[in-house]
């Protein structure tokens, strides 16, 4: 199924496909997710800890060719970048290179999103891509 | 699932022969080093801490298979096999104490090595009280000075 998906995918997107053939994979089953905060959460001072979680693969820094693993991105009050690319680095997209699964993540007052997306070692997301669900943190004023 | 594998070739590897842990610590290290007591270990930073996210101190579980999660702060985490600076792999000590911190961490039931990079796991353990601590190892399995230890914790499995 997940082959007929993805030939689909292929056919259908012929330029993408040569690139995103190259891409790593992960085993399947693996998947990213928050595992804090939780979706909704309020966080009065708009500082805090953010747990990034990995199940089923494992963390390898950026430019460590390892197979089933990657490393963390964060993306912040933003779409998911482009498949088959390197994730942009800007303040809404934090690399975590250093195969980190926490980081430290200060909000200004208002409705937030976050998601995380997993990078290989080039930082170009797996192929499937290894995505968390999107949260929304609200920090009040 | 990887973990699961992992676990079960690490089973393997000590029932078929405790005598020779070496072997088959050599078999799960990969490409590493040769094993070997060192006279420097690798740094790291006083602010790096792990600590086990899940379960609790003193958590009761209903279930035997549960999940561990390992938790890293100010400190990355790297496969097996990788030197670089402030990084390391988790090792889950199950009902024992601390290995030798000058030396590569045994591989056995008791000490559970996470080579691959992982950052959570299941284990199946028998009904009972349990301890549980993480330690991370270096690109060689050795502890880092000073080395990163969690907390000891206690779990009763019904």
């Amino acid at each position: 199924m997940k082959h007929i998906y993805c030939i689909a995918i292929a056919s259908a997107v012929i330029g993408l496909a040569a690139n995103s053939a190259t891409r790593a994979e992960l085993n399947e089953g693996a998947h990213a997710y928050i595992i804090w905060p939780n979706d909704g959460a309020v966080i009065p001072s708009g500082k805090f800890w953010l747990r990034m979680g990995l199940a089923g693969a494992g963390i390898a820094p950026a430019g460590i060719d390892r197979p089933n693993t990657g490393h963390h991105h964060v993306v912040v009050d933003s779409d998911l970048p482009p498949a088959g690319e390197p994730i942009p680095n800007d303040k809404k997209h934090l690399h975590f290179g250093a195969g980190q699964t926490e980081a430290r993540i200060e909000l200004p007052p208002g409705r937030h999103t976050i998601q995380l997306v997993l990078g290989d070692a080039d930082h170009v997301p797996q192929n499937p891509p290894i995505i968390s669900k999107k949260i929304t943190v609200i920090v009040p004023r | 699932m990887p973990a699961t594998g992992w676990l079960t070739s690490i089973a393997i590897g000590a029932a078929v022969s405790l005598s020779l842990l070496t072997g088959a610590h050599a078999q799960v290290k990969e490409a590493a080093a040769p094993a070997a007591t060192r006279a420097t270990r690798t740094p790291a930073p006083a602010e790096a801490y792990v600590y086990i996210g899940w379960p609790n101190d003193g958590e009761v579980l209903r279930m035997r298979r549960f999940k561990v999660w390992f938790g890293t702060r100010n400190f990355g985490v790297a496969p097996a096999g990788v030197t670089k600076a402030n990084t390391g792999h988790h090792h889950l000590l199950i009902d024992t104490t601390l290995p030798p911190l000058d030396e590569p961490i045994p591989n056995d039931k008791n000490h559970l090595h996470f080579g691959a990079g992982q950052t959570e796991t299941y284990i199946e353990l028998p009904p009972g009280t349990h301890t549980l601590q993480l330690i991370m190892g270096d690109a060689d399995h050795v502890p880092h000075d000073p080395p990163l230890v969690s907390k000891k914790i206690t779990v009763r499995v019904q």
